[in-house]
């Protein structure tokens, strides 16, 4: 399976965005953005059909897309009274209404639609993996040099401005980066179940971890061991690739869930 | 040109006709603050009174309408806030992320910066010689969202220190902590400011406790009401003022020094 060359573009992928997404997914939920990364991927739809319409390779306006709706959940959420949760669901829901509608307009492209709302890893090609590995590198490179800034924005904000962080800058830099890491994303697991390794992972380590290092090296991990052992086990059986990467991190979420009950059973006192 | 009317000598805050106004609302209404360096101030003030919004002021986290702010003469930017430590009422930090107090300390220590990268027992020997009187050694594995009120307080207070701050900030202090706590707690702030001559400004509505431990007091209610030293501001009229209720002290069998403050009728 490995000499197919599909395939190895898949493992790479898998093996570039699920450490990835496992490494911002720590403080995606703990900053409690797990519905900002579902908007940025719901109203991608909006620019898979734009692509589609003009003939452009669709990653490029899906990329462009995002990061409109990303900018414009900022611009709302600095100039208007509005909750963010408010925001969010009104760009989701107008973004996406645009993209199925423009589908709808469009004829013959039911499998792209399917392509992009569930993933299809085994339909990368070679520029998106190079645009992976792009993304990949950039935001590892961030991620490490500006890791304690992120940590105590993650903390708290009016504290880090205190210790002479640029507050907004880190969010907005965090914002971009997480909005590229979900549209590139995309392509492995699909619009519909793209937080899922955003949040699963994190979640699986917090089971286990005891500090935020081992919390942060577990979900890589978690990431690793998903997104690679779901396409080969996707390969194996001949199941929807997206859907069995997403089965095997929540598989590795009951394992460590189990393991955290046990624990937690042996450490409870017994009583007389 | 220096501004004439500030005097960056002697003085490590001061505030000047602060008007802010938030919503339909004029939080503040005029807020003139004069701390001189080296004291522990006290400002209380019932709720709404604008504290807070006082406090964001000085970190620079909200900007007046009218008005300014200075800190060691200075205005308020990144420079001046490295040399003020902020301690904030609580984190609204999720419990599943497991920030450990070691790791949370690193984060404000220029050598364990790359505390991710750093054995822990490096991490724990650049904490130990930063801050060598302070014994957090029992919490540092701890992680900081399963904190007590009181371990937090401490916890925070270590990390402004690291910074090595001329001016102390702390947003209600002991508010969600037991009474032996807070005692402690208070304690641990004397022994910090006596040690560093630090300026410390705490916001607080425990009056007892500022009564001990201020060595100058500011009622605020949209304005300063009064200010003075803890006996001066604590008499009855001064804290009807600021409160718009009466407040009384009461004695007890602690020894000198010991009041209490009740509310005695609204």
């Amino acid at each position: 399976m490995l000499t197919e060359p599909y395939m190895q573009r898949a493992l790479l992928i898998a093996l570039l965005l699920g450490p990835l997404c496992g490494f911002l997914g720590v403080f995606v939920t703990a900053r409690r953005m797990a519905f900002f990364s579902d908007t940025v991927a719901h109203s991608a739809l909006a620019g898979v059909a734009m692509g589609l319409a003009l003939g452009w390779d669709p990653s490029w306006p899906m990329l462009g897309v995002s990061l409109v709706v990303a900018l414009l959940i900022l611009w709302l959420k600095e100039k208007t009274e509005l909750l963010t949760d408010t925001i969010m669901a009104l760009l989701m829901s107008g973004f996406m209404a645009a993209g199925v509608v423009g589908f709808s307009l469009l004829k013959g492209f039911r499998a792209e639609l399917h392509r992009y709302l569930f993933g299809d890893i085994l339909s990368v090609g070679p520029a998106e993996v190079w645009l992976a590995l792009g993304i990949f590198v950039v935001v590892n490179l961030v991620l490490f040099t500006r890791l304690s800034a992120l940590t105590l924005l993650t903390v708290q904000e009016d504290l880090a401005h205190v210790s002479g962080l640029s507050v907004r800058g880190l969010n907005f830099a965090f914002v971009i980066l997480l909005t590229l890491v979900v549209a590139i994303s995309i392509r492995l697991l699909g619009i519909i179940l793209v937080t899922s390794l955003l949040v699963i992972p994190p979640a699986t380590a917090r089971n286990l971890a005891s500090n935020l290092r081992q919390e942060i090296l577990l979900s890589l991990l978690v990431g690793v061991v998903g997104g690679v052992g779901g396409v080969l086990l996707s390969y194996q059986f001949d199941l929807p690739c997206g859907p069995t990467i997403v089965l095997t991190c929540v598989a590795l979420f009951l394992i460590s869930l189990t393991f955290d009950q046990i624990r937690r059973a042996l450490q409870r006192p017994v009583q007389s | 040109m220096a501004d004439v009317r500030f005097h960056p000598s002697g003085l490590a805050l001061e505030v000047r006709g602060l008007k802010v106004i938030l919503g339909d609302t004029q939080v503040l209404r005029g807020v003139d603050l004069h701390v001189p360096r080296g004291q522990i101030v006290a400002l209380i003030g019932p709720n709404g009174s604008g504290k807070t919004t006082l406090l964001r002021c000085l970190l620079g986290l909200q900007q007046p309408a009218q008005g300014e702010v200075r800190i060691f003469g200075q205005r308020v930017t990144a420079e001046v806030l490295r040399r003020v430590g902020y301690v904030p009422q609580r984190l609204a930090l999720d419990r599943s992320f497991v920030l450990s107090v070691r790791e949370f300390l690193s984060l404000r220590l220029e050598q364990t910066r790359n505390w991710f990268w750093q054995q822990r027992s490096t991490l724990d020997g650049h904490l130990r010689a930063a801050l060598p009187e302070y014994d957090l050694e029992p919490l540092l594995d701890r992680p900081v969202a399963g904190l007590s009120g009181g371990q937090l307080q401490r916890v925070l207070v270590a990390f402004s220190l690291l910074g090595k701050p001329e001016m102390l900030l702390l947003d209600e202090p002991t508010a969600g902590v037991d009474s032996p706590g807070e005692q402690s707690f208070y304690e641990l702030i004397s022994t910090i400011h006596r040690r560093h001559q630090m300026s410390v400004i705490l916001v607080s509505h425990d009056l007892s406790m500022v009564y001990r431990h201020a060595s100058r007091v500011y009622a605020l209610n949209g304005v300063i009401c009064c200010e003075g030293t803890p006996e001066e501001v604590m008499n009855a009229d001064s804290l009807k003022q600021a409160y718009g209720i009466h407040v009384t002290p009461y004695h007890h069998d602690h020894g000198p020094g010991h009041h209490h403050w009740v509310n005695v009728q609204p």
